[in-house]
Order: C-alpha cells, then structure tokens, then sequence
C-alpha cells in the first residue's frame, strides 16, 4: 500500500533525476539528456501519485498536501514544456528548485490517510477542475518568481525582450489553464450545487486572479517599454492566486462562510 | 484632462464617478431590488442596451470619445475598477443579497456585506461589459481570420456575463423539505416566503451511504488524535482484521453494523438491532507490548438514542470511534408535473433530477438524526437563461483553446 509514509522514497530519486536533468541544460548539446532525466524524475514521481492514488481509492486531490503533490509535479512539466519549446537553459534548475521547495512543506508537514472523499467533490469534474488549476498555478508561480528576480534593483538592467516574451508565455498558457480551471468550476457547480456562479469566496478570489493576469496580458498588448510595471502587475496577480489557494482557508472575512474548504 | 485625446486620467475620473454616483445612490435607496429586472424588463434592458452598444459603435467610427470607449485605455481603467472592488467583495464579509440590512448602519449601509447587489458595484459592473462590449463591435467591424481567438474570448465572456446579470432577476432558487412517505409541492423562496410549485415531490425514501468506521487514539484532555504531528487512524474494512498505531496493537474482533447498547451496573455491550435508530460498534482487543499493557471493549461513535463509547487505554490516551464520515446522500423521489407527467428518481449530490426546467438538487437532511433522518430538503432551480450563460462559457473555452497560439511563440536567446 502506497501512503504518505513511502513519499520520501519516491521524492529523493525524483528530485535526483531532475537535478541530473537541470545540470545537462546547461552542458552544450545535451539537450536531449537533459529532456530524458528530467522525464524519468516525473515517471517516478507519478508512479508514486499513481500508487497514492489507488491506495486512497480515490483522486489525491482533496487536501492542501495532496494539491501541493501535483503542484511539484507540474512545476518539472511546466519547465519541461518551456525547456524544449524555447531553450531556457536555467528554466529546469529553477523548475526543480520551486518543486523541492514544495516536496519539502510535504515532508515536513504530514497529513493523514484520509480515504474519504464527501459527496460533493464525488464528480467527474472534481480531477479536471484541479489539475488543470494546478497546473496553471505551477506555470504563473514560476513566471512571479521570473518577475520577482527581475524587480530586484542589482538586476533591472538584465531585464530584455526574451525575459518578457518568457513571462508572456508563461502568462498566456496560465491563463488559458485558469480560464479552463474556472469555467469546468462553474459548470461543475451548477450540477453540484445549483448555481455555476454564487460568489463564494473561493470565487471571489478565483475572479480576483483572472481579472489580475488579464489586466497583465491587456497591459502588455499596448505598452510594451514598460516591462517594469508589467512584471509588479505579474506580482499582484500573484498574490492574489495566493490569497485564492491558501489564504482563503485563513482570511477572517471568510470564516465558517466558504463551502470550498475541505479541511 | 477631458481634452482630446482622452488617456488614463480621464477613465480613472469615470470610474470614481461611477463608483461614488453609485455610494450616493445605495445611500439613499439601499441595494438594488433584483425583482425589478424580472421578465420582461431584463429582455427590453438587454435589446435597448445592445441597439444603443450597436449604434455607438457605428458613431464610434468617426467620434473620437466612442472611440476611446472601445479603447485599452477604457478597458484597463474599467477592468482595474472592477477587480478593486471584487477584492473588497473578497476582504468583507459577504451576507446573503436577499438579507435585510436597511437597520444596520455604518459600512453596512454602503452595502460593501451584500456587494453584488449594490450600486457602486453594479455601475461599475455595467460600465464594464458596455466596454467590453464596444470594444468587441469595433474589432468584430474589421472580421479577420487571426481575430477568432479575440472572437471567441470577448464575446463569449460579454454574452455569460450579460445573460447572468439580466437572468439574475429570473433565477428561482426554492428549497422544499419532504417528510419520507409524503407528497409535497410547497417550497421557500429566497425571500424565505412560502410558495405553491408548479411540481410536487414524493419522498419514497432517504438512505446516506457511510465510509467504514474508523479508530483513533485521542489525547483524553486535549481530544487531539495522536501522534499529534501525525496522527494516525485505523479503518475497519473487514472485520476480524488487525491494526497499529504507535506501541499500540489492535485487534478488531467483533463488527455489529447495526448495533444497540446496553449499560449495566459496571459493563457496557452491544447487541445486533435491526431497526431504527441503529448505531454501529466495534469489539477491540487492544495490546501494548512495550508497556505491557491489555485492554479490551467495545467502541461506538453513538448518535442521537445511543451514547459514545471509548476504550480507555491508558490514563492519558482512549481509543475512539469518530463520528462516520458519509459516501452517499441518496433520495428516492416521484415527481409529479402540473400537466399530470410522472417521473420516478434517484437524487444524490451532484445528480440531480431535471423535469420542465427546474432542476432538483439534494441539499440536506435532518442532520440530528443522521442516517435515521426521516425528511430530505432539496433545492429546486429554474434559470431559463442558463442557456445563454453556457453558450458564453463554451466560447470562452474555444477561445482559452487560442490563448496558447496566440502566445507569442519568439525564441530568444
């Protein structure tokens, strides 16, 4: 049986290859090794999701630690994607990093085995609707993290058009990914409970974030010197996303009032 | 400022303008009465509105200030308002829209508790999707091929939001409480009136479907399971089976599903009691080898006849039975329609039953009563603009399809 227990064993390798992976990026003409280890770092990774999976007989996606398993995976597979679409050489070093940071909170904060699933995430849109957010969450994470560096005063001088056509992508897949995120919610609602939009705050925010990284692409599309205030924009947005995926379990306007919070 | 070309400043003074008009109004006149768009006033809102969008855009080709409506900076300013008060919807404390609170002063009566049906919201809601959609006319004026992603975004995003505005004052949302064996056709609108359904509800029977039982040890002063970083439980699946948490061997003999309790002078026991009111229990051998330590009892997480029982294990720690977590919340209705149709179903979460446009919901039980609960609530919704709404939802998710072609796809190096 596959439980939290067994992570650590599946965590280290994974995070192992895509080290080996990270560090091929940078050698010249290894792109493919570099592709093929980080590869192997997410077959491990998703035997041990898998494995998760059918011992919990049912989707790991209920709890904050089971949300943060799939955030670690797509962060490597958002890397990957842009690695082998665009060359980033520092993309898998920075992709891996952000997935050991989370690999670790799972480590260091364990939860229970808890099988039970409540009737209301008992649907087929529960897995979509998670995944692709999740998804969505790794690619516009890594694009603050990109933001943030580039805010920093030692570096605003580096900041070049490569830099925000790498943001904008990343923003653009994001967006597609919340946007298809946010209506699979709404259409799930209305058969789960009756409505597909009743601002619960989970919504509210949800809302937040999309109007935030639309106001990014929208901003970008006509102003494309001042890549200063694209990128705090890129910041706000993110914080936001925050306050939706984690904050909103501890805002105190939303106390006992959201029906998206699942311990 | 006001002087052509307008840019940013001007937007932003719109927006304020919108935003503190809208504080004066909600002042005075309190939160905007969704009634008062009921049908047919939403259709002849919507149609006056599009012919004044359409006009506008045939001026706008030559009048620089519609132009401008249909402009970025229009649409940042306008986006950027609106997102300002979705994250104070976000930071207050939201009550329901149909609650009166004309008696509570204070922030209460700039109506930031009931945001989606006050008039600074609402303004600015409007003046947004007016943008939106003047800025959609203008491009769709120019149709080109590459503008189909533009397309399937903007106006799928202008046709959800316009028809779940105006449909809101159509939107009937009721819950009808059915006692088992009964028919019922009387429900509780959102006003929390009492009203007659055009359809009525035969409650045949409601099951909830539970997880088995599980087992944990909890601290006896603080109640927190334990180990407290990381708590563990037992569940019992199939019975005799064994089980460990920390030095703790636990042997689970005995399963009544079904189970009555009986207190004697010093000894609690369960029997097998097919009936209602049933609550389950479990007969535990437990074995601490480290300690040396043998204990052994029932353990029952009870309900309302019977009471909890746990199995003291040391003079810090028991062992106990937490209350079932549930798998399946299931009715058995007949639907019987005004014009005689008779529909037999099966409700459960996120199934619910669609008879002439309302769609029937399982909500609640009587939850003091468990799995014994004699009554099923249900929420029946009727929303003849969902369609509408969907057809905006499945445009937007053609055009979330061409956000990732429209990337800009350069390779720098």
């Amino acid at each position: 049986m596959m439980n939290w227990n067994s992570f650590v064993y599946f965590a280290i390798p994974s995070v192992m290859a895509w080290s080996i992976g990270a560090g091929m990026a940078y050698k010249l003409h290894k792109e493919r090794m570099a592709i093929l280890w980080t590869i192997i770092g997410l077959v491990l990774f998703s035997v041990f999701m898998a494995g998760l999976w059918i011992s919990l007989e049912r989707p790991p996606l209920r709890t904050m630690g089971e949300t943060r398993l799939w955030y670690s995976f797509f962060l490597p597979v958002a890397g990957l994607l842009t690695y082998s679409r665009w060359r980033y050489n520092w993309i898998l070093s920075f992709s891996t990093l952000m997935a050991v940071v989370f690999i670790c909170i799972n480590l260091f904060t364990p939860e229970i085995h808890n099988k039970a699933l409540m009737p209301a995430l008992q649907s087929p849109w529960f897995a979509p609707h998670v995944i692709v957010y999740m998804f969505a969450y790794a690619l516009l994470g890594a694009a603050a993290i990109i933001a943030c560096w580039f805010l920093l005063p030692a570096n605003r001088r580096k900041q070049d058009a490569g830099i925000m056509s790498l943001t904008d992508n990343l923003v653009y897949v994001g967006t597609a990914f919340i946007t298809i995120g946010m209506l699979f919610g709404a259409l799930w609602a209305k058969e789960a409970w009756g409505h597909y939009w009743s601002w619960d705050p989970k919504e509210t925010w949800a809302a937040a974030t999309w109007m935030g990284y639309l106001v990014y692409i929208h901003f970008r599309l006509y102003h494309k010197s001042s890549s200063h205030s694209a990128l705090g924009v890129l910041l706000i947005s993110f914080l936001l996303l925050q306050i939706c995926w984690l904050g909103v379990n501890y805002l105190p306007s939303v106390q006992g009032t959201s029906i998206h919070v699942y311990n | 400022m006001w002087k052509q070309p307008w840019g940013y400043a001007e937007g932003w003074a719109i927006c304020a303008g919108l935003f503190f008009t809208g504080l004066v109004l909600q002042w005075h006149f309190g939160k905007v009465d969704v009634d008062i768009y009921r049908y047919p006033v939403n259709i002849l809102i919507g149609i006056t509105w599009l012919i004044l969008l359409v006009s506008l855009s045939f001026i706008g080709k030559k009048r620089k200030i519609v132009r401008w409506f249909s402009g970025i900076k229009a649409s940042l300013t306008a986006m950027i308002s609106l997102l300002v008060m979705v994250i104070v919807m976000g930071l207050t404390r939201q009550v329901s829209p149909g609650a009166d609170l004309s008696s509570s002063g204070g922030i209460s009566r700039l109506g930031f508790m009931q945001m989606t049906v006050s008039w600074p919201f609402l303004l600015l809601f409007f003046y947004f999707i007016s943008v939106l959609g003047l800025v959609t006319l203008r491009r769709l004026s120019s149709f080109r091929k590459k503008d189909i992603g533009f397309a399937c975004n903007h106006v799928g995003l202008f046709i959800a939001l316009t028809a779940a505005i105006l449909g809101s004052g159509d939107l009937e949302r009721m819950r009808m409480t059915v006692q088992a064996d009964q028919v019922e056709w009387r429900a509780i609108n959102l006003q929390n009136e009492l009203v007659e359904m055009p359809l009525a509800i035969e409650l045949h029977s409601f099951t909830i479907d539970e997880y088995p039982p599980k087992l944990l040890i909890v601290d006896n002063f603080t109640g927190k399971p334990q180990p407290e970083n990381y708590p563990q439980n037992i569940v019992a699946e199939d019975i005799p089976m064994h089980g460990r948490i920390m030095d703790w061997e636990f042997s689970l003999i005995e399963y009544l599903p079904m189970a009555a309790c009986y207190l004697q002078q010093d000894t609690t026991r369960f029997v097998e009691f097919h009936s209602v009111g049933a609550t389950c229990a479990l007969y535990v051998k437990a074995e601490n080898k480290k300690e040396n330590i043998r204990r052994e009892g029932w353990v029952s997480c009870g309900n309302h006849l019977f009471p909890y029982i746990s199995l003291p294990l040391t003079a810090t720690e028991s062992l106990i039975m937490p209350e079932r977590e549930p798998r399946k919340y299931t009715s058995e209705i007949t639907v019987y329609t005004q014009n005689g149709e008779i529909h037999a179903a099966t409700i459960d979460v996120n199934k619910p039953f669609t008879v002439n446009g309302w769609k029937i919901y399982q909500v609640s039980y009587d939850e003091s009563m468990g799995k014994w609960s004699t009554i099923s609530v249900f929420e029946l919704v009727k929303d003849p603009w969902m369609f509408l709404v969907y057809t905006g939802i499945v445009l937007m998710l053609l055009g979330a399809l061409f956000l990732f072609s429209t990337a800009p796809v350069k390779k720098e190096k």
